[in-house]
C-alpha cells in the first residue's frame, strides 16, 4: 500500500463537525474547566432571564400563561445576541491575531485542507465556545415559544437571520484578525464594530441609507416583534408595525427577513472571499480588482436600490419616522406631515460621505504597494510581458478607482435627482453644476488617495490623511469659536477637509435656503476653491504616480 | 517519484529592494541528506518558505517529489514535512493533542490510528513520558522535539528543517542529529539548514553554501571546502608524554604551518587533499612518537563562514 493511499479523502468544506480546526477548538475551548465557568455564568442569568420573565408576567403585569411564556424571548435573545454577536466576534478576532503572533498559524497554512476548508474551520472553531453557550441557552427560548403557542414561522424567521448575523460579523472579526497585528486591538476593533452596528449605523439608515439596517438583525425584530411578545400588547405593536415598510429593492417588495438574508449573505460572500484568498496565498490582496469593483458595484446598487423607492411614500426621511411616533403628541400630525429641503441636503451630503468613504475602502485594499509593483514587474519581465496584466494584484489600481469612482458618481447624481424630482420638492431643482460639483468630489478624492497611496505607500498615505482630513476641521472649529467674525473663515478652513466635501457638495447641488448666512455665503466659494486645488494636486500626484511607475518599471530590469 | 526529491530552477525572493534569494537553481537528489548553509540573511529561510509554499516568490519553478509547488501546493503540503526555526507550539493544547490535531489535518485514519501514530511519533523523539503535559510547559529543546514529531507525522517524503538544532543543548542535538540520520536510512529526504558548517557537515550527504542570496559552492563537505578556496583545516595530535617530537616531526612538512603546542597537545594547520591528510597521519602515527589520539577542530569549517559573513560586512 501506498503512502498516499494511507490517508483518508480531505473533509468537505461543509463537514464542520468533521473539520479538524474545529476540533481542535472544540478540545481546547470546550474543555471543562474553562468551559464550565462561563456556562455556569450564562445557565444562571438565562435561568434568572427565564424564571423571573414569567413570574413578573404572571404575578405583575396580569398576563395569561400563554402571554407570560412569551415574556423571556426577547430578553434571552439580548443575552443571546450579547455572547455570539459581542463575545464571539471579539474572539474570533483576536483568536486569529494571536494564531498569527503565536507563530502557529504557519502549520495551519501547511495543512492539506483545502483553503475553504480553514476559514470554516476557523471561523466555527474560534467560536466554539460561544456557539455552545448559545445552544445552551436555546432551551429556554425553545420553552418559551413553545409555551407561549409563538408560531414556528416567525421563530424560524428570526432566528435565521440571527445566525446569519453571527456568522457576517464573525467573519469580520477573521478579517480584522487576519489583517492586525495586535490580539487585543483586533478583539476590541471588531467588537466595536458590532457596537456601531447596532447604536450608530441605524441611525444612518434613518437618514435613506436604508441598506445599513439590513445589517443587524432589527428589521426582522420589527417585523416578528408583535408575534414574540403578550399578545395584547403585540396587538398594539402589530397595528404599528403594519406601519413599517417591507424591505423594498427597486421594484422588488420583499419580507423583512428575506432581504436581511439576502444582504448578510452577500457581505458573508465578500468576507469569506477575502479570507479564502488570504488562506491561498498569505501575501496577495484581500480583494482581487475585479471583485472590488463588483461590490462596490453591489453597496451602491443595494444603496440606491432599498431607498429609492421609499422616497414617494415619504419613509425614506427621518422626520416622517419622528412624526409618526411623536407627531400625535406634538400635534404635528393635524398639520400634515412635510420633509424639509435641509432634510433632503443632509441626505445627500450622507450618502456623498458613505460613498467616498465605501471608495477609499476598496482602494485601500486594491492599490498595490511598491514592493508589490517591483516584485509583479520582475515576475512578468521573467514571463516576457511588457506591462504588468491589468487584474495582476501588483497592476495599478488606477483605471479600476476610475470605474467605481464614476459608478459612485453615478449613484450619488441619481439618489439626490429622485429626491429633489420627488412630490416633496416641487418647486425646487437640482443646480447645474450638480453633476461637477460631485465628480470633483468622488473623482477628487479617490483618484489623490489612491495615487498618494500607490506613489508613496501606506504610512505616507495614513499621515496626510490624518493633516488633511482632521488638522484643518480643528483649526476650523478653534478659529469658529473664537469669534462670529470668524466663522466664514472657519467654513473656508474646514472646506480641505475631504471629509467635509460630499456636504459643501451637496449644498452646491441644493442651495436651501434656511442654512445659517456665513455658510451661505463661505461654502460655494470655499468648495469651488479646494477643488481647483484638488484638481491641480491630483493632476500632480497622478503625474508623481507615473513617474514612480516608470522608476519602478526600470529598477526591476537590475 | 521523480529522481530530484527537490527541484528549485532560478529561483528569486525580493522584498522591496532588498533581493532575499537570487535567480538560485538546485537539485536535491531522492534519499539525500542536504544541508543548507550560510550567515544570517544569507536567503535560507526565504528559501525554506518558497519550497514549503509559505510564501510565493518574485518568480522561480520549484517541485518537490515531482509536484509543482504553486500549480499543487495541497498535493506538494502532503509529501513534505517542515519544521520552522524556534518552532511555536500552542499554550492550549497537550502534547497528544498538538499531534493529533494535526495528524487529523493529514487524515491519518480514525481516532484511535491517529493516536497510535502520536503514540508512535512521541516514542521516537523521547516524550511519550510527556504526552499528557501541557505544550506550553516544555523546555526549548523538548519543543524543537514535540516539532520534530510533528513534522514525522504523516510519513513526509522530503522534510524540511530550518535550524532544527538552534537552541539546543549538546546532548539534545546529538538525539536530533541520530533521528534525522536514522530517518535518511530509511529513505527520506531531508534538507537542513543551519549556520553551524561542522554540524551539517557530520551528517549531510551534501552541502550548499549561501551568502547574500546567491549560492557559493555546493557538493560535499570537502568539496565545499575546496570551492570556497579554504582548504585548510587544523588538526591537533594528542602524545603521551612530550610534544616537543612532534613538533619537530612536522616541521618542514608538505601542508603543514602554524605549529603551536600545548602541553600534551601539538596543533597544527594542513592544506591538502583527504587523502594526503590520512597520509600524513599515518606516517606520524607510525614514526613512533608516543601518538594518543587526533583531533580535527570543527574551527576550521566555522571560518569558511566567518569570511564570507567578514565578506558581506566590508561589501
Amino acid at each position: 500500500m501506498s503512502e498516499k493511499s494511507k490517508h483518508q479523502a480531505a473533509v468537505p468544506a461543509w463537514k464542520i463537525w468533521a473539520n479538524p480546526i474545529v476540533l481542535r477548538y472544540a478540545r481546547s475551548r470546550l474543555r471543562i474547566t474553562g468551559f464550565g465557568v462561563h456556562l455556569m455564568v450564562v445557565m444562571l442569568i438565562a435561568g434568572f432571564i427565564f424564571f423571573a420573565g414569567r413570574a413578573a408576567g404572571v404575578h405583575q403585569l396580569n398576563f395569561d400563561a400563554v402571554g407570560a411564556a412569551r415574556g423571556p424571548i426577547i430578553p434571552l435573545l439580548v443575552l443571546q445576541g450579547i455572547v455570539l454577536f459581542l463575545l464571539g466576534t471579539g474572539q474570533v478576532a483576536g483568536g486569529m491575531t494571536a494564531e498569527s503572533d503565536e507563530g502557529v498559524l504557519d502549520y495551519q497554512r501547511l495543512a492539506p485542507m483545502t483553503p475553504l476548508a480553514k476559514v470554516m474551520g476557523y471561523l466555527f472553531g474560534l467560536s466554539i465556545r460561544e456557539w455552545a453557550l448559545f445552544l445552551a441557552t436555546m432551551p429556554f427560548t425553545i420553552v418559551s415559544v413553545v409555551q407561549g403557542e409563538v408560531s414556528i414561522r416567525y421563530f424560524l424567521q428570526l432566528y435565521a437571520v440571527f445566525v446569519m448575523a453571527a456568522i457576517l460579523y464573525h467573519l469580520t472579526g477573521l478579517v480584522a484578525g487576519t489583517v492586525m497585528k495586535n490580539k487585543r486591538w483586533a478583539f476590541l476593533a471588531s467588537m466595536g464594530m458590532v457596537f456601531l452596528l447596532y447604536t450608530v449605523i441605524p441611525q444612518a439608515a434613518k437618514f435613506g441609507l436604508v441598506y445599513f439596517k439590513y445589517l443587524t438583525i432589527y428589521p426582522v425584530l420589527e417585523e416578528v416583534l408583535p408575534f414574540l411578545i403578550e399578545s395584547r400588547v403585540g396587538m398594539v405593536m402589530e397595528g404599528y408595525q403594519q406601519l413599517v415598510p417591507s424591505a423594498k429593492f427597486f421594484g422588488l417588495n420583499l419580507p423583512q427577513y428575506v432581504f436581511t438574508l439576502i444582504s448578510q449573505a452577500v457581505l458573508s460572500f465578500a468576507m469569506g472571499l477575502m479570507l479564502w484568498r488570504r488562506w491561498r496565498k498569505n501575501d496577495c490582496h484581500l480583494l482581487g480588482k475585479f471583485s472590488a469593483v463588483a461590490i462596490f458595484a453591489w453597496l451602491q446598487a443595494v444603496l440606491l436600490g432599498n431607498s429609492l423607492p421609499l422616497i414617494n411614500q415619504g419613509d425614506v426621511f427621518p422626520s416622517r419616522e419622528f412624526d409618526r411616533r411623536f407627531g400625535r403628541f406634538l400635534e404635528t400630525a393635524a398639520e400634515g406631515w412635510w420633509p424639509a429641503p435641509t432634510e433632503a441636503l443632509v441626505m445627500v451630503g450622507l450618502y456623498g460621505l458613505v460613498t467616498l468613504f465605501c471608495l477609499w475602502a476598496m482602494i485601500v485594499l486594491i492599490t498595490p504597494g511598491t514592493d508589490d509593483q517591483m516584485r509583479g514587474w520582475r515576475r512578468a519581465r521573467k514571463f516576457g510581458k511588457t506591462r504588468l496584466p491589468p487584474l495582476w494584484d501588483s497592476a495599478t489600481s488606477t483605471p479600476w478607482t476610475v470605474m467605481m469612482a464614476a459608478m459612485g458618481v453615478g449613484g450619488w447624481y441619481f439618489f439626490a435627482k429622485s429626491l429633489m424630482e420627488s412630490r416633496w420638492y416641487p418647486g425646487l431643482d437640482l443646480t447645474g453644476g450638480t453633476l461637477i460639483a460631485m465628480v470633483l468630489v468622488i473623482f477628487g478624492g479617490g483618484l489623490s488617495m489612491q495615487a498618494l497611496l500607490e506613489a508613496k505607500g501606506k504610512k505616507y498615505t495614513g499621515v496626510t490623511v490624518l493633516l488633511v482630513g482632521m488638522v484643518p476641521v480643528m483649526i476650523a472649529v478653534i478659529v469658529g469659536l473664537n469669534s462670529d467674525r470668524l466663522i466664514p473663515a472657519a467654513i473656508w478652513l474646514a472646506g480641505m477637509c475631504p471629509l467635509l466635501w460630499p456636504v459643501y457638495g451637496a449644498y452646491m447641488a441644493i442651495p436651501v435656503d434656511d442654512m445659517p448666512r456665513d455658510f451661505i455665503r463661505a461654502a460655494p466659494n470655499a468648495f469651488w476653491f479646494w477643488q481647483g486645488v484638488v484638481i491641480l494636486l491630483s493632476g500632480w500626484l497622478l503625474v508623481k504616480l507615473r513617474e514612480s511607475r516608470k522608476a519602478i518599471a526600470e529598477a526591476s530590469k537590475e | 517519484m521523480s529522481e530530484q526529491a527537490i527541484e528549485i530552477r532560478d529561483l528569486r525572493v525580493d522584498y522591496g529592494d532588498f533581493v532575499a534569494v537570487r535567480d538560485i537553481s538546485l537539485s536535491v537528489p531522492c534519499g539525500e541528506v542536504f544541508g543548507l548553509v550560510g550567515p544570517n540573511g544569507a536567503g535560507k529561510t526565504s528559501t525554506f518558505k518558497v519550497l514549503t509554499t509559505l510564501m510565493e516568490p518574485t518568480y522561480g519553478e520549484v517541485s518537490i517529489a515531482g509536484l509543482d509547488i504553486f500549480e499543487q501546493a495541497e498535493e506538494a503540503r502532503e509529501v513534505m514535512g517542515y519544521m520552522p526555526d524556534l518552532a511555536p507550539v500552542p499554550s492550549d493544547l497537550k502534547l497528544w493533542e498538538f499531534l493529533d490535531f494535526h495528524a487529523n489535518t493529514h487524515r491519518l485514519g480514525n481516532g484511535k490510528e491517529r493516536r497510535a501514530r502520536v503514540d508512535e511519533c512521541l516514542g521516537l523523539v523521547n516524550l511519550l513520558d510527556k504526552s499528557d503535559s501541557w505544550c506550553k510547559e516544555l523546555s526549548r529543546g523538548q519543543t524543537q522535539r514535540l516539532v520534530l514529531a510533528k513534522t514525522l507525522l504523516h510519513r513526509p517524503k522530503v522534510l524540511i528543517l530550518d535550524e532544527p538544532a538552534s537552541g539546543l543543548d549538546p546532548l539534545s542535538r546529538r538525539e536530533m542529529r541520530m533521528i534525522l540520520q536514522d530517518l535518511a536510512r530509511q529513505g527520506s529526504t531531508i534538507i537542513v539548514s543551519s549556520h553551524i558548517l561542522s554540524e551539517l557537515a557530520e551528517m549531510c550527504s551534501s552541502i550548499c553554501v549561501m551568502n547574500q542570496g546567491e549560492l557559493l559552492a555546493s557538493g560535499s563537505a570537502e568539496e565545499v571546502r575546496s570551492q570556497l578556496g579554504s582548504a585548510e583545516r587544523r588538526l591537533t595530535a594528542v602524545v603521551l608524554g612530550d610534544a616537543n617530537p612532534v613538533v619537530s616531526w612536522l616541521e618542514g612538512r608538505n601542508g603543514v604551518s602554524g605549529i603551536s603546542i600545548d602541553g600534551t597537545r601539538a596543533s597544527f594547520n594542513f592544506v591538502g587533499s583527504d587523502e594526503e591528510q590520512g597520509r600524513l597521519l599515518r606516517d606520524l602515527a607510525t614514526a613512533k612518537l608516543g601518538l594518543r589520539s587526533f583531533e580535527e577542530g570543527s574551527s576550521s569549517f566555522e571560518e569558511i563562514l566567518v569570511k564570507v559573513a567578514e565578506g558581506n560586512r566590508e561589501s
